[in-house]
């Protein structure tokens, strides 16, 4: 197992490297650049040429992305241009905001929709397949930034139950910090439910429909057991590839759930330093939302055997 | 079921932003630092400005006043700025003011390491300059400039300037770099959590500055409430539902979600003219509009009031100048403007030989500026005069961008608030070849607008600003819409809030009711 780690990790370093290449590159290609939003409307050529010159910005390309990539070997991903603090301990810092909010919404997600989605498939067609099915798609359509707002308008306003802005760490206040998390993991619950929900409802029928599932039932097993024994087990395999993408997306972009929520995020980090043209930072975003997605779905693998004998970690 | 809200509410208790004596304010985006003038956007200069003060700051109405200084002396020769400093005004650490801090921070700002904004302004490369600073005792100042200049002290109160905000030796390291501001302002640092919001913290032995209300950046500043507290909010949604709930106190919003707003019994609207000026320039080196019968057609074509009034919401004046309409040197001449009269577009554009090719119209969609809205109007009733123009929604660095080379023809655009008309005109005016951003290149009226800045004397700048009006009318290279209204909603739980010329909150002499 460990040595099939180490090789999903090494075979992760060409994926890195290109991310890291194309991200550098991608971002200057657009016009607009950090010194003239710095100085803004009345920046002479002058101004900014002295500002790029400070930056760093007036060498060229190859040498800019040459500095920073052997200062990204050496685990240092360099200083953000707008706030000027190191980008690494900042990434992880707004990193683990995001995650807590990812983790717990997910988890809550499959713990509801993996047996939905499988009850779904096992009663097809009936009215709680109808029901759940059609619940499922229309939480999947509603965007969860309107979403979003219509928990805060409900659960803020109207209740006023839920703090509307703001945020507070679960490390400085738990009580708090727990009610400030409530709407924005309760938004990527509800979204993240229907894409789950469906998987496991289409992996399960398909597992269903099999012959060695007829022949455990002409067996005369229970249809608990069929169901949990011989159906589930085969058809949880998709719907871990799915939660594993799943989670790799969320952990690098729940943007407009933080932005709607006013969480400091790793999703509003990135988008602000977009717009501020703030390359350290947008490239350091980059690298590590691939990393994450990568080593996600490196631990989803490497989960596989778990629940299905017939994968190994080999 | 009852025990279980009263838990429920007590979470919400500990969990709210705002005890009862935090003044909280909605800002669009974090601040960029705490060092004064350094690093910085309008959020920085709105929150840094409480903590720190300059010698002189504005006044309500834009002039400029003695903040740190009791009084300025100016020779006759207009050389020499003599500041005698307040006594008795302590720094947040305790520390007395004297005039061995002014001396130290000015020679810190001069110092390119410091990398202050205005550095430039002031050391001769785009004009003034100021050749000595001496502190012949702990009270006084001395200033020698090299040439004389009206804007020596308007360009001292700068907001971007941070109004070369005096701060004590301690806000820097051991190492020399930026800690903290240990300023004199009404408020001192608490805590700033990036991305989240900054605290500032009440300073109990503040001198405020003698009048018996607030004036602009002078006058009254004592700090009523312990706590004021700026978060950073993106969205609008988000800040209007924070308006709403009573968890924040204030907030500006866009001019268009003013009447849903309004219906709210918990928030109330103020207003107040700006100087920020919203128009819509002209490219004169475009093939097309080089043509200054082009430009005037354009202006022609647009019904002002009209379009002023649906990109303000009915809360903008038409003002085509680009003196702001508080000053004191906005005059007759100041409100001549362009007429809407289609029959002069039609015999212009003949003239013009316009043959119906399409005008590229930049604008973004920020929620801050009127620059879509200003575009839609503006681009309907073009359409409506016979000129095909099709608008280009760019996001605003890529905007920013284009507008510093020049690449556009034409563009809806705001320029930030300039009190005196003369650093007004400075924004616009001046050689393409040499600064492509510029809208207006006119060889008269640079050496007007170079005039207005070394001439103190108040009708002599009047009668240039006058002339330079007339001028910009003719040559058209940009049309002047309005000044902005900037427009906050304020809970009514907030006293004594008020919006201003420079357009930056304000919250000393500010409470809020129980």
């Amino acid at each position: 197992m460990l040595r099939f780690a180490l090789t999903r990790i090494l075979m992760s370093v060409p994926t890195l490297l290109i991310v890291s290449v194309s991200v550098f590159a991608l971002i200057r290609l657009i016009p607009g650049d950090p010194a003239s939003l710095m100085l803004g409307d009345l920046a002479t050529p002058a101004s900014i040429a002295d500002l790029q010159a400070r930056l760093g910005l007036d060498q060229s390309l190859p040498v800019q992305f040459g500095i920073w990539f052997g200062n990204l070997l050496k685990g240092d991903l360099g200083q953000s241009i707008n706030s000027q603090q190191a980008v690494l301990p900042l990434i992880l810092q707004r990193f683990w905001i995001s995650a807590q909010i990812v983790l717990v919404a997910v988890a809550l997600a499959s713990l509801v929709a993996v047996p939905a989605g499988v009850l779904a498939a096992w009663k097809q067609d009936s009215a709680l397949d109808l029901s759940l099915v059609a619940a499922a798609t229309l939480l999947l359509s509603i965007p969860t930034f309107w979403l979003g707002l219509l928990l805060l308008l409900f659960f803020g306003l109207r209740l006023e139950w839920l703090p509307v802005v703001g945020y507070v760490s679960i490390a400085e206040n738990p009580w708090a910090g727990l009610l400030y998390l409530v709407m924005p993991i309760m938004t990527l619950f509800l979204h993240e439910i229907g894409v789950i929900l469906r998987m496991a409802r289409a992996s399960t029928l398909e597992v269903l429909r099999l012959d060695y599932i007829t022949h455990a039932r002409a067996k005369g097993l229970s249809e608990g057991a069929v169901l949990w024994n011989h159906a589930f087990k085969n058809a949880f395999g998709p719907t871990w590839t799915l939660i594993g993408l799943v989670l790799g997306n969320l952990l690098g972009g729940i943007a407009v759930v933080e932005t709607v929520f006013t969480i400091p995020g790793l999703g509003r980090l990135l988008v602000d330093s977009i717009f501020a043209r703030d390359y350290p930072v947008i490239q350091g975003c980059m690298l590590f939302v691939a990393f994450t997605y990568v080593l996600v779905n490196l631990v989803i693998d490497l989960c596989y055997p778990l629940f299905d004998p017939r994968v190994t970690a080999q | 079921m009852n025990r279980r809200l009263t838990c429920a509410f007590a979470l919400l208790a500990l969990a709210s932003p705002a005890t009862a004596q935090t003044i909280n304010v909605a800002l669009n985006a974090d601040i960029r630092s705490t060092n004064p003038g350094v690093n910085r956007d309008d959020n920085t200069d709105a929150v840094v400005l409480h903590m720190v003060e300059g010698l002189v700051g504005y006044r309500e109405n834009g002039a400029v006043a003695p903040l740190l200084a009791e009084k300025v002396a100016v020779s006759s020769d207009g050389l020499t700025y003599t500041f005698t400093l307040r006594q008795g005004v302590k720094f947040h650490n305790g520390a007395e003011l004297t005039s061995a801090d002014v001396l130290w921070n000015w020679t810190r700002y001069m110092d390119p390491k410091t990398d202050w904004r205005c550095r430039s302004e002031f050391d001769g490369r785009i004009g003034m300059k100021v050749t000595g600073v001496t502190a012949p005792d702990p009270s006084t100042v001395v200033m020698r400039l090299e040439k004389p200049s009206a804007l020596f002290l308007d360009t001292m109160a700068r907001t971007d300037c941070a109004m070369v905000a005096i701060i004590h030796k301690d806000s820097l390291k051991p190492d020399g770099s930026f800690d903290k501001p240990i300023g004199t302002g009404p408020f001192m640092l608490g805590d700033w959590r990036r991305g989240e919001f900054v605290s500032l913290k009440r300073f109990d032995a503040y001198v405020s500055p003698p009048g018996d209300k607030r004036d602009g950046y002078v006058g009254r500043k004592n700090a009523l409430v312990p706590e004021i507290k700026f978060l950073a909010i993106a969205d609008g949604a988000t800040v209007k539902a924070g308006l709403i709930s009573g968890a924040l106190h204030v907030a500006d919003i866009p001019d268009s979600d003013l009447p849903e707003m309004q219906k709210s019994n918990s928030v109330q609207v103020v207003t107040a003219p700006s100087a920020t000026k919203h128009a819509l320039l002209f490219q004169s080196r475009d093939p097309l509009l080089s043509d200054v019968r082009m430009r005037q057609a354009i202006a022609a074509a647009l019904d002002l009031d009209e379009l002023v009034a649906q990109a303000s919401n009915e809360l903008g004046k038409v003002n085509n100048s680009a003196v702001h309409m508080a000053s004191p040197y906005y005059g007759e001449v100041q409100r001549q403007r362009y007429d809407h009269d289609p029959a002069r577009v039609k015999k212009l554009l003949a003239e013009a030989g316009y043959k119906g090719q399409t005008i590229k119209l930049i604008a973004n969609k920020r929620a801050t500026v009127p620059s879509f809205p200003v575009a839609v109007v503006a681009q309907a009733m073009l359409q409506a005069a016979g000129i095909n123009s099709e608008i280009e929604v760019l996001e605003w660095a890529t905007q920013l961008d284009r507008y510093s080379k020049g690449n556009y023809q034409m563009m809806s655009f705001s320029y930030s608030a300039r009190i005196d008309p003369a650093q007004s005109y400075n924004q616009f005016s001046g050689a393409k070849d040499t600064y492509p951003s510029k809208a207006w290149d006119s060889r008269r009226a640079d050496e007007l607008i170079e005039k207005a800045t070394i001439t103190a004397d108040e009708a002599e700048r009047q009668k240039l600003f006058d002339e330079l009006h007339k001028l910009m009318l003719a040559d058209a290279p940009l049309i002047f819409l309005y000044n902005q209204v900037d427009t906050a909603m304020v809970s009514k739980r907030l006293r004594g809030f008020a919006p201003w010329v420079a357009s930056k909150p304000r919250l000393w002499e500010v409470g809020l009711a129980d």
